[in-house]
């Protein structure tokens, strides 16, 4: 990222890639897996909001997933109580949970390491009660219903007949190319520089006259808008509730992002298609020795949690990292 | 004797000790002096192992010490005692001591209660404050209660870093004395790091001095104290 | 007025368990620098473990202490696969950043958790279990009223209790004790003082160990066994552990009482649905308020 080149038309001319790879990905697979990569699409919107907030900045959450239901709820509430239409309830959701990033920024920036992912962890398991706690608003534990609605008319006329998962599929993919841009800005811009320099040393970085508590929840804010967006688009495949964005689901966008490399877009990227296609690997490698349902139900958990340790012992940087380093 | 042969420390692309080399006798008090930042706290790190060594040697009744853990340095018979008085607050005096002998207590428990008890014998104001808690106590009492940790281990070689940092004169005699006596009832060697070298060169019987990582000087201390031009350059008096 | 003596009772038994869990979780902080989420995994892991023994015929006291075992043993596998070889890691690349070192044995934490639950479900299929009591499970009768708690109840507190006094005597008494301490406060000096702080570090992953199955052993016969019942749990010790000061053991006991009648009060008096906010809003309050915990010293922690 020399300042030779110009990073912005690098970073358009690779997510047009991406963009143009994923559609005709898309046009040849069957529903099942087209339905799985719209789950990455929606997934690495919410993977680069840990590598905003925790490879970049620095500050560790166990929360992402509860950011990703005010997103979903904001934008199913906005659907179904406003009738506004489905990309107006998304902008939305990103406004929404953005706001609830500030919030959890001003309470979370003075905290560090297991103090900050406690916090988080207990904000992950608060919210869902909330869902709860009024359940004429928020549907209780069924939740409300929403969904992607049909695609438009002259996408049909240019394309021809569009299945419900290809929809999906091609209504998330400009928004993660979006996303996709605004990270790579970010991370080149003078704020990542600042983001980063808080990582590697706070003190350091505020001797150097970085405002650490603002961008530290300046980051907040940003990685919730997007976790919050990823979280809108999630759920639309059907259903907005508390069994939708479970704790795991924050674990999950961590270990995506660990498991890929914490750092880069490149990271998020590969992580995100791990984790959704992994146990779909693993029930296919694993048909011929005819497991167990028990057995089966656990080992994508196993070897997730095993993938995770050893990563993190032996190859801190993910395999993102572990590329540049032999290149 | 321990022998220090050309060692080198650096840390990424600071280089703290170029090349050190040097040899201090039994039951001889030999001082490292030198300005700040001349790498006399760097080396006794070395030594006691906190730190590890770029390259070079370090042998200690001809064993080496480079690359062993400060644990098993300690149960070579050498004790390190940090700079400002390194003892641990919340823990009381007689913990404190304790500590010190903790390693010794399965093999040979009676001579460690001996080893306390000479401690305490050695600096009394200690024993009267036995179950104070180490942060109560004054900067002379810490510095004789730190000191009194690493002599209970029974070292053969005894390192010390700065005892008379933010201590009154008279404290630092009375420790100093203290010191001395023990190399000559017992043969135990000293290395030890002054900044106050007037004090250091007038109890030592050798003298070594560092400037920006590496030896300027190498003689008996009576010969580097008279030595005028030599202190004018380097000590700054 | 029942109601309340009801409720306090309810409490301090649960707060008893909840002191076991902050107790444990204090005990890796103070002697290994680090949070350890998996803690309830593993109390998770060895309850199992006893549940099976009980099944297969074996008495309750002897699968109680085999679970404690396996329970010691856990804590120091995690110790020396896990996070003695993370320690040692050079600060290069990603563990450059300050951040990021502490941020790396979170995770290693979590990922430790999901192996733990996942091979729980395999090996005894996520059925839920019941888990017996060593006493019996209903209220005492005395000078024929009924109390509102039970000998399970009781054993609880005793048990509890007992621990306690042990861990106390433990660590002021013993050589091993003061090597924890002294290895928690100041690893130099401890090591400058020929203490193996390695060793030391194992130790205290293993008493945390034995400190979690017995919570686990505790409160799984009013919940059932699943290989995720324990994590809410967790969460919980958690914030005793903060609230009594994260340094300090017999403030994370307190703060497990404390914490133990909030949440009754709370499940009785408010709704079970609001304890994980109440949590939350506590958990903020003293974070915000008293960072070093409600019962810190004049030097400020830096969370």
């Amino acid at each position: 990222m020399s300042s030779h080149k110009n990073p912005g038309a690098r970073n358009l001319f690779f997510v047009i890639i991406f963009a143009i790879v994923i559609f005709t990905l898309g046009a040849v697979l069957d529903p099942y897996n087209q339905g799985q990569l719209a789950v990455v699409s929606m997934l690495l919107i919410g993977v680069l909001s840990v590598t905003l907030l925790t490879g970049t900045s620095g500050q560790i959450s166990l929360g992402q997933g509860a950011l990703m239901a005010v997103g979903g709820y904001a934008s199913a509430l906005t659907i179904l109580n406003l009738g506004l239409s489905m990309w107006l309830a998304l902008a939305i959701a990103i406004i929404v949970s953005a706001m609830a990033g500030l919030l959890l920024g001003f309470a979370a920036a003075r905290l560090t390491g297991p103090y900050l992912a406690g916090t988080t962890l207990v904000l992950a398991l608060a919210l869902p009660s909330l869902a709860n706690r009024f359940e004429s608003v928020f549907g209780g534990d069924v939740g409300l219903n929403v969904d992607f609605g049909n695609p438009p008319s002259w996408l049909i006329s240019a394309f021809g007949e569009i299945g419900y998962e290809q929809w999906q599929l091609y209504a998330t993919v400009p928004l993660t190319c979006l996303a996709l841009l605004a990270t790579a800005n970010i991370l080149s811009s003078r704020t990542g520089r600042m983001w980063r320099a808080i990582r590697d040393n706070e003190s350091a970085a505020s001797l150097m006259g970085v405002n650490v508590s603002t961008n530290k929840i300046f980051t907040f804010v940003v990685s919730s808008g997007f976790a919050g967006l990823s979280g809108a688009l999630y759920g639309l495949r059907g259903i907005v509730g508390p069994s939708v964005y479970p704790i795991s689901l924050s674990l999950l966008l961590l270990t995506g992002a660990i498991l890929g490399g914490l750092r880069s877009i490149a990271g998020a990227l590969i992580g995100s298609a791990l984790v959704v296609f992994l146990p779909d690997f693993i029930d296919w490698a694993t048909k011929p020795l005819a497991l167990s349902e028990q057995i089966g139900n656990y080992l994508p958990g196993l070897i997730g949690g095993l993938l995770l340790l050893v990563t993190v012992v032996l190859n801190p940087g993910g395999i993102s990292g572990a590329l540049r380093r032999h290149k | 004797m321990l022998e220090i042969r050309s060692v080198v420390a650096s840390y990424g692309s600071v280089v703290a000790l170029k090349d050190i080399s040097f040899t201090a006798e039994i039951g001889k008090i030999t001082t490292v002096i030198g300005a700040n930042g001349a790498g006399k706290s760097t080396l006794l790190r070395l030594i006691s192992g906190l730190e590890v060594a770029t390259s070079g040697a370090i042998h200690w009744q001809g064993e080496s010490l480079l690359g062993k853990s400060p644990e098993s340095i300690v149960r070579m018979g050498v004790a390190h005692v940090p700079e400002g008085h390194a003892v641990i607050a919340p823990l009381t005096v007689a913990e404190n001591i304790e500590m010190g002998a903790l390693f010794r207590r399965r093999s040979n428990k009676d001579d460690v209660k001996l080893a306390i008890g000479e401690v305490y014998e050695l600096f009394p104001r200690l024993e009267e404050r036995k179950n104070q808690l180490a942060g109560t106590l004054s900067g002379g009492e810490r510095q004789m209660l730190a000191i009194s940790r690493a002599l209970v281990s029974r070292p053969s070689l005894l390192l010390l870093d700065e005892p008379s940092l933010g201590l009154a004169p008279l404290v630092v005699e009375q420790i100093i004395e203290t010191i001395k006596a023990l190399c000559i009832s017992t043969g135990l060697t000293v290395l030890l790091v002054e900044q106050n070298a007037n004090t250091a060169l007038s109890v030592a019987d050798h003298g070594v001095l560092l400037s920006l990582g590496s030896v300027v000087a190498d003689q008996p201390a009576p010969l580097m104290r008279a030595d005028s031009a030599l202190r004018s350059a380097y000590l700054g008096y | 007025m029942n109601t309340l003596i009801t409720t306090l009772f309810l409490g301090t038994t649960r707060g008893a368990v909840f002191a076991l869990v902050a107790l444990g979780l204090v005990l890796v902080w103070r002697g290994a620098g680090i949070v350890n989420f998996a803690q309830m995994g593993q109390a998770m892991f060895s309850t199992y473990v006893a549940s099976t023994l009980i099944i297969k015929g074996y008495g309750y006291w002897f699968a109680f202490l085999i679970a404690l075992v396996v329970g010691a043993i856990l804590g120091a596998i995690v110790d020396l696969a896990v996070m003695r070889p993370l320690t040692r890691r050079s600060h290069a690349g990603i563990l450059a950043s300050e951040s990021m070192r502490a941020t790396v044995p979170v995770i290693a934490s979590l990922g430790i958790l999901g192996v733990l639950q996942s091979l729980a479900g395999m090996i005894w299929a996520a059925e839920e279990r019941g888990f017996p009591t060593p006493v019996s499970d209903v209220a005492v009768k005395a000078f024929g009223k009924t109390a509102p708690f039970t000998k399970f109840d009781l054993f609880i507190i005793v048990v509890v209790a007992l621990t306690l006094v042990v861990t106390t005597l433990f660590f002021k008494k013993t050589g091993m004790g003061l090597a924890m301490r002294a290895t928690a406060l100041n690893p130099e000096v401890a090591r400058l003082s020929g203490i193996r702080i390695s060793r030391v570090r194992t130790l205290s992953w293993a008493i945390s160990g034995v400190a979690s199955s017995l919570a686990g052993l505790l409160i799984t016969p009013s919940a059932n066994l699943s290989p995720n019942t324990l994590d809410l749990i967790l969460i919980v010790g958690f914030t005793a552990a903060v609230v009594g000061g994260l340094d300090s053991l017999p403030g994370s006991v307190v703060g497990g009482f404390i914490l133990g009648l909030l949440i009754a009060v709370i499940n009785v008096y408010v709704s079970p649905d609001d304890v994980f906010l109440a949590l939350l809003v506590f958990l903020l309050l003293v974070l915000i308020l008293k960072p070093g915990g409600l019962f810190a010293s004049k030097k400020v922690r830096n969370v």
